[in-house]
This record gives C-alpha cells, structure tokens and sequence, in this order.
C-alpha cells in the first residue's frame, strides 16, 4: 500500500473537530457545502449526510461530534501530559481508567472512527493479513492491527482484554497486538453462566485487574474521584433507561440515528459530565419529537431489531430505514444496556463490583457466553427486547467474524418465530468492511424483506 | 495381527469391537471432545470415555443448516456425525467450552432431536490464576455429580487413584514412543503413530496400554523408517486423520513429532500420584501444556513447541490450521516468526478438515518448503 501520509488519530479528531463545528442552520445546498460533500468519499459522504439532513440528528450529533472531539484530542497530548493510554474491547467498561485519569480506547471504538480517514479502512484490513493475520478475524480489531504496522497508530502503553468466553477472535487479538508489538497485556474471564457465583468470579477477576493496573501503571485510585465518575454513570443510565422508554411507544420518537452514538458515547465516555450532557441531549430531542408525534418516514411500518451487530461502515442506511422506508430501528444487540445496574456508590469496594456486575451485562459478554438458551444469554435477551421494544422482524447482518453467533443464529431466530411469531432475515456481510457485501446490496436484501412484511 | 494392525483396525471403526466389548457388558460409554476434560473421572465410574472426531464424515449437509460455513470443518463433522446418527451408540457427551466453534456445536447438538441422554458441558476458565482453578475444581465436582447422579453410580476414591494410575501408564507409554521416533531411524512413520493416538482415545485406556506395550516390543523388529527423509514437526488445529500427514510423508518427509491436542498435548504432563488423586487431577488437567484458547500462555506454548523441536531433531515445521480456526491460525501466525526466529524453518498451512480437505492444493506448498529445507 503507498503509505498515508499523518497520523490516524490526528486526522480522526480532525474530521471530529470539523463536524462539530459545522453550524446548526447549515445549508446543505450552499455551494461551499455541496463542493465540500463532494470531496468525501462515498461511504463517508452517506454517513455524513445522515447525520447532517435531519435538524433532529444534527442536534445529538454536534455534541456527539463534540465530546468526541476533545476526548480524541486528549490522546494527541497523552505522552506530554504523562497519562497512560489503554486500549480495550468493546465490552470492557471505561469508568475505571477515567477514575484512573488514564484514557482508554475502546478498540472497536477506533476502528469505526477510523473509517472517516481519507483512504479508508481497507488498506489497513489487507496489510494485517499480509504480515500474519488470519482474514476470519473480526476487522474492527484488524483495522487497529493494520495501523500498528504502518506505524500511523501509537502503540498505548496498555492492552486489557475482557472477551474471553465470549468472542475467541477477539481474545486472540488482544494477544497477536501484545505479543507483535510487545505491548503489557491483562485479561478479564468471563464465566459461562450468569449468576451470583458467577458475578463474584467476575467481579474478583475484574479488581485483580483494578490493582494489577495500578501497579503497572503507579495510578493511584481515589475514592472520591471513583465516586464521581460512578455517579456520572449512574445519570447516564437513568437517561438512557429514559430514552429507553420512549423507544417503546409505537411509534417509536428516538431518532434511528441514535442507536449508534448511544453506543459509542457509552463505550468511551461514560463516567464523564460530557457522556451525561450527550445522553441528556438525546433525551431531550426524542422528547421534544415525541410531543410532536415525530417518527419515521413516511410513517411507522416496521420495527426492527438487529439480533446482534449492526453496519458501521456506513450509516447511511439508518437515515433510509428512517426516511424512505418508514422502519424504526428499536433496538440491537450493541445498543442493550436494558440490563445496566445502577451501581451502589457507599465505599470502593461496592463501586468496583457495580462496574463489574455493568460490565458483565455488556454487549457479546452477556449474550454470547455461555450457551444460547441459558438465562440471561442470547434467546432471553432477544424474547425480552423483541416484546418490550414491539419488534416485527429481526435481523442478523452476519458479520463474518462473530463464529459464535453464527453457530447459534438459526436456533435463536427459530425460536423468536415460534415463541413471538416474529421473522428474521439473515444476511452476510462484515460492519466495518464495505468490500464483503456493497451497501447497495444490503438495501436490495432488506427491501425485499420488508416487502414480505408489510 | 500386530499391535499396530489392531489399533489401526480401532482407529479406522467408530464402533469398534473394543466398544462393542464393552457396551456388550452393560457398560456406558460418554463421548467427549477436548483435552481438559479429566477423562479419569468417566473411567473410574467404569464409563469409557470415546473421544468425539469428525473422521469419515461425508459431507456435512445436516449440520451445515445449523453450524455455518464460518463455522470450522472440525466442528461441522462432528455434528454432521451426531445428527446423522452415527454416535448414537453414546449414552452421552460431555464437551469442553474449548473454542466459539465447538461450543456452538454442543449447543446445536443438545438442542437437535439427536440430543444423548446426557449432555453435559463442562465450562473451563481461559486463564490460569488462582481463582480460575478453584472454579475449575468446582465444575469438576459439578461434573463428577453429574455424572453419578445420571448414570447412577460413583466414582469411588480407590478406582480414581487406579485410573490416574492407568492413564499415566499410558502417557509414559506414549513418551517411550516418541522418544523412539525422536531417535534416528524412527521405527514408525507419523501417519502411523497419529493412528495409535486416535485409537488410544476410542478404546479401554487398560488395553490401549497393553497394545501399547507390545508395540513397542514389535518396534524394536520392525524395519526402520531410513533416515534420509525431512524430519518435521506438526501443530496447529485439531488433527487426528492419518491422511493429511500421509500426504506430506508421501513427499519424502518424516513427521516425528508434534504438538497436537491428539498427540503430545493430551499425554506430555503426567498427574501427580502421590497426593489426593483428585485434587491432582484437577491441577494436571487444568495446567497442562496450554491449548491456545488459554490467554497469556503463548510463551508457554512457544517453549513447548522448541523444545520438541529440539527433541526430535526436526529440520522444520509445519503449522497447519483449518480455515476459520482462529485459535490456532493467529498463534500460527506468531509461532512461525518465533519459530524461524529460532532457526526453524517454518511453514503455514491452511487447511480443511474431513471431505473438504483439499490434499491437491497443498501438496505443490508442502513440496516447495521441503525443497527449501532438504538436508
Ligand atoms: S463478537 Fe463479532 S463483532 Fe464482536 S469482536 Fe467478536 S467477532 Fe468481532
Ligand atoms: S479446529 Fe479450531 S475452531 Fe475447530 S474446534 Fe478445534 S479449536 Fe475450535
């Protein structure tokens, strides 16, 4: 590949910083705003679009963008300011490193956001498996391994893996970067089942890792400073549990866009004032539609439930469910925090164990442990979503990498239909790389399923 | 016939006299699937432990509509064997949470009409600290319980100090046997000894060990494999058919040893018979050399890997892996940087299990490394 030219993170907080900055009365058909879409590749041009059509969506998105922003900004001056930098998967909470006044990098995070540089995500995808990588591995971490190799990614000073049980090629991943590029790795198992016993084993594995990182690392936690994080954590999720609520509705207010910053702001930044000001954002918007019996396009037909993952690599698909083909996205795997505790904040050791019983009920960790009719597992999850959120019809985008969900999904969907009479469509493809199956072909795939519906 | 006639005959029939045998006497045979399974616990409740392969699997048709094509061909024919009948000779299994493949495979089993009487899965921690082995030890005696309370019996202290006793025979059985192949002028060729390996798994651990004995008597008569040939070793995914290593040995090679879950994975560590034989099975069973789903082990398995390498002599390695394993495919990936680091030249392999092994496409890669590396 010819080599880009500047670092990765620096060019994603740029493209952070520039859509945070665009004004909200933007005109999209002013000639600088049109030149400027022009210059954008097509899947971030559809994305930006997206977000940038719907006053509504702009809203959440400019304090979104925002947070973001700043919070990537922070990983520029890192080394300078002497803070440690951890990167982490997508089910392993980041309260603990804000506590910590570390910056964690939630790996999956980097990849999505990486898909708004120039050059996309691809070469990087492609040079992970030339060096050694096997292709069946998930891409939102190969992308990351990619970048390592070229050297447009900083190594961070520390890997913590928390996926053991539930996902191999995540685990084997957080083992490849450490062992490749000598990076100090942790690991957090997780149980096959989902009790007190259970909890305990968890909860004691994950305060191994609290210590072991503050004897790597010399951080020192405090309690209060843990407290306030906590207790941000406990706002966010008061409000999301509201936002939650109103998603329930038929039809449903919450803007199909939300699903994915949702996500992200709760992979990243929850613990910090800056998550609760998002999630208070997104409560008010949905709120406010709500009052205005605003909804999907041209009116609410179907509502979908993504079984698990959805697509990152580009998002225009959500604003077409919304505004062409009158679907509400109620609901997926990796916006399903329906199970978050609200954590008890009397002494650390009660905090510690909240962030663990969190993290336990965290997106894969919960539903892909264990076996796929155990309590509290994967079928559980989909029976309760489907009927709290009135789901018509599931979808599983079969990303290629998830071997564990893909060994179960026909069960699941089996049983959806037989117990809730509910459908689902199974496709292939992969979230974050566009080449396995075209956006356009995905829309194709849908638009014949939702014909069988209405 | 001879001892190696006899385990070649057992490891060819999946319902094999030794079974029959057994079975005949009204005793129940468990099938089970991964090497942290404490095999000793079925035998001392006088159940056979039959290890479940995917060898002669067809095709996989029947299980292709529930484990998927990004699911391993391992674990698809195993299941493809479970739902079209062919273990039902089983009074159950008992799986391992080895890997997401195999794991959803005993999922799609347990819920399929095909489902045994006793389907039991034993949950194994992925790391090795301190607590993990006291959950460990629980789920063996949740195991154990299981186990007495379905079939009715117990496993009586005395018979388990007698089992540990039987499977460490046959570990020191198996070692004598690769330190002969270490030698020059291996009495066996490797497809052979992997043939011994998976007919140690489907039979009576107490004849296995008498079959055993005498084919090591027979090895020092037999005609020396000469020693001109490529010494190698194999490792990587799952591997227990005699074929793919017939296929390299047919290109003027010599495996000698291994580091495979049939093979020296499963019988390098002995139990220690001195104290409680089943706290000692656990601590065996739990810490033996590491399968690549454990996290923060790769060192270990790097150092086991060089040292049989060293022992055997080997002139390379070959890494194989089955396509979406990605278990062993990423270790692979590493060991062949540490391998060669270390002077061995090293080659990656991927490779299907079962009918859709392609022996054609690798044969012209497999040939090009032994050209590479030839004495
Ligand atoms: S569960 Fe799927 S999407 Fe998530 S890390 Fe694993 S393979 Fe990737
Ligand atoms: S070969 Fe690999 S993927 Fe298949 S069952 Fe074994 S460890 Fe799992």
């Amino acid at each position: 590949m010819s080599t880009p030219k500047a670092d990765a993170i620096e060019r994603i907080v740029e493209a952070f910083e520039m859509a945070s900055a665009l004004p909200e009365d933007m005109d999209l058909e002013s000639p600088e705003m049109k030149a400027l879409i022009e210059m954008m590749p097509e899947s971030r041009r559809n994305t930006f679009l997206a977000m940038a059509k719907d006053p509504d969506v702009r809203k959440m998105s400019a304090v979104f963008n925002r947070c973001l922003g700043i919070y990537w900004r922070k990983l520029l001056s890192a080394k300078d300011e002497g803070k440690k930098v951890v990167f982490v998967p997508f089910n392993f909470a980041p309260e603990i490193f804000h506590a910590l006044d570390m910056i964690p990098v939630c790996v999956e995070v980097l990849t999505t956001m990486a898909l708004t540089l120039e050059e996309g995500i691809e070469p990087y995808l492609d040079l992970s498996v030339e060096r050694g990588l096997p292709d069946t591995m998930c891409s939102a971490q190969r992308a990351v391994i990619g970048l390592f190799e070229t050297g447009l990614l900083e190594k961070p000073d520390l890997l913590v893996n928390g996926a053991l049980g539930s996902c191999d090629p995540n685990s084997k991943a957080f083992e490849y970067m450490a062992e490749k590029f000598n990076i100090p790795v942790l690991y957090l198992d997780i149980p096959f089942y989902h009790d007190k016993r259970a909890l305990d084993y968890y909860a004691k594995g994950y305060k191994n890792i609290v210590k072991a990182i503050q004897e790597m690392t010399g951080a020192k936690l405090d309690v209060d400073r843990l407290r306030e994080v906590v207790e941000n954590t406990n706002r966010a999720s008061e409000l999301f549990f509201e936002i939650n609520e109103l998603k329930r509705n038929v039809p449903n207010p919450v803007p199909n866009y939300y699903n994915m910053h949702h996500t992200g702001m709760k992979l990243t930044m929850v613990g910090t004032p800056d998550a609760v000001e998002y999630y208070q954002t997104a409560l008010d918007v949905s709120k406010d539609r709500f009052k205005r019996g605003k909804s999907v396009l041209p009116e609410e037909r179907i509502r979908l439930l993504f079984l698990y993952t959805g697509y990152y690599f580009d998002n225009s698909i959500y604003s077409w469910f919304q505004e062409e083909m009158g679907v509400s996205y109620v609901m997926d795997v990796l916006t399903a925090f329906d199970f978050n505790p609200l954590i008890d904040t009397s002494s650390v050791d009660s905090m510690l164990y909240g962030l663990a019983e969190e993290m336990l009920n965290l997106p894969m960790t919960r539903q892909l442990k264990g076996g796929w009719d155990m309590p509290d597992n994967w079928l559980s999850d989909m029976l309760y979503y489907a009927r709290t959120y009135k789901a018509d019809c599931g979808v599983f985008t079969g990303h290629t990498a998830c071997k564990q969900a893909w060994g179960v999904y026909r069960l699941v969907a089996d049983e959806l239909k037989r117990q809730l009479g509910i459908p689902s469509l199974r496709l292939e493809g992969d979230g974050w790389d566009s080449r396995i199956t075209p956006m356009s072909v995905i829309k194709d795939q849908f638009e014949e399923f939702f014909a069988t519906l209405l | 016939m001879s001892a190696l006639e006899t385990l070649a005959e057992v490891s060819a029939t999946r319902l094999n006299s030794f079974v029959s045998k057994w079975k005949s006497q009204g005793k129940k045979v468990v099938g089970y699937v991964c090497t942290y399974l404490p095999e000793e616990i079925l035998y001392a409740a006088d159940i056979l432990p039959y290890r479940i392969t995917g060898k002669g699997a067809a095709d996989t048709s029947l299980a292709d509509s529930y484990l998927t094509r990004v699911n391993c061909t391992f674990s698809r024919c195993c299941l493809e064997l479970a739902f079209s009948g062919q273990y039902d000779f089983l009074d159950g299994a008992t799986f391992v949470n080895g890997c997401d493949h195999i794991r959803r495979a005993f999922d799609n089993w347990r819920s399929h009409q095909k489902a045994l009487p006793f389907m039991y899965i034993l949950p194994v921690p992925h790391l090795l600290s301190p607590e993990a082995l006291v959950w460990y030890k629980e789920e063996v005696v949740k195991f154990k319980e299981a186990i007495e309370g379905h079939f009715g019996t117990t496993v009586d202290p005395q018979k388990l100090k007698e089992a540990v006793s039987t499977y460490n025979e046959s570990r020191k059985l198996l070692r004598r046997l690769y330190d002969l192949q270490a030698g020059t002028e291996p009495p066996l060729k490797g497809s052979e000894v992997i043939t011994v390996l998976s007919a140690g798994t489907a039979m009576p651990k107490g004849e296995f060990n008498t079959l055993l004995r005498k084919l090591l008597e027979e090895a020092g008569t037999r005609k020396r494999v000469p020693d001109k040939k490529t010494r190698l070793l194999v490792a990587g995914s799952v591997l227990d058919d005699a074929e793919f290593i017939e296929n390299v040995e047919g290109l003027g090679a010599l495996v000698v040893t291994d580091a495979l879950c049939f093979g020296t994975r499963s019988f390098w560590d002995l139990t220690d018979e001195t104290g409680d034989a089943f706290d000692a099975l656990v601590n065996r069973y739990f810490n033996h050399v590491p399968c690549p789903r454990m996290a923060g082990e790769y060192p270990r398995r790097m150092a086991f890997l060089k040292e049989q390498a060293a022992r055997a002599h080997v002139d390379g390695a070959i890494l194989e892996h089955i396509k979406f394993c990605d278990l062993h495919g990423t270790d692979n990936a590493l060991l062949k940087r540490d391998l060669e680091k270390a002077g061995i030249a090293t080659l990656e392999l991927e490779r299907q299990y079962g009918p859709l092994a392609d022996a054609g496409r690798l044969r012209t890669r497999i040939q090009a490394f032994l050209e590479r590396i030839r004495r």
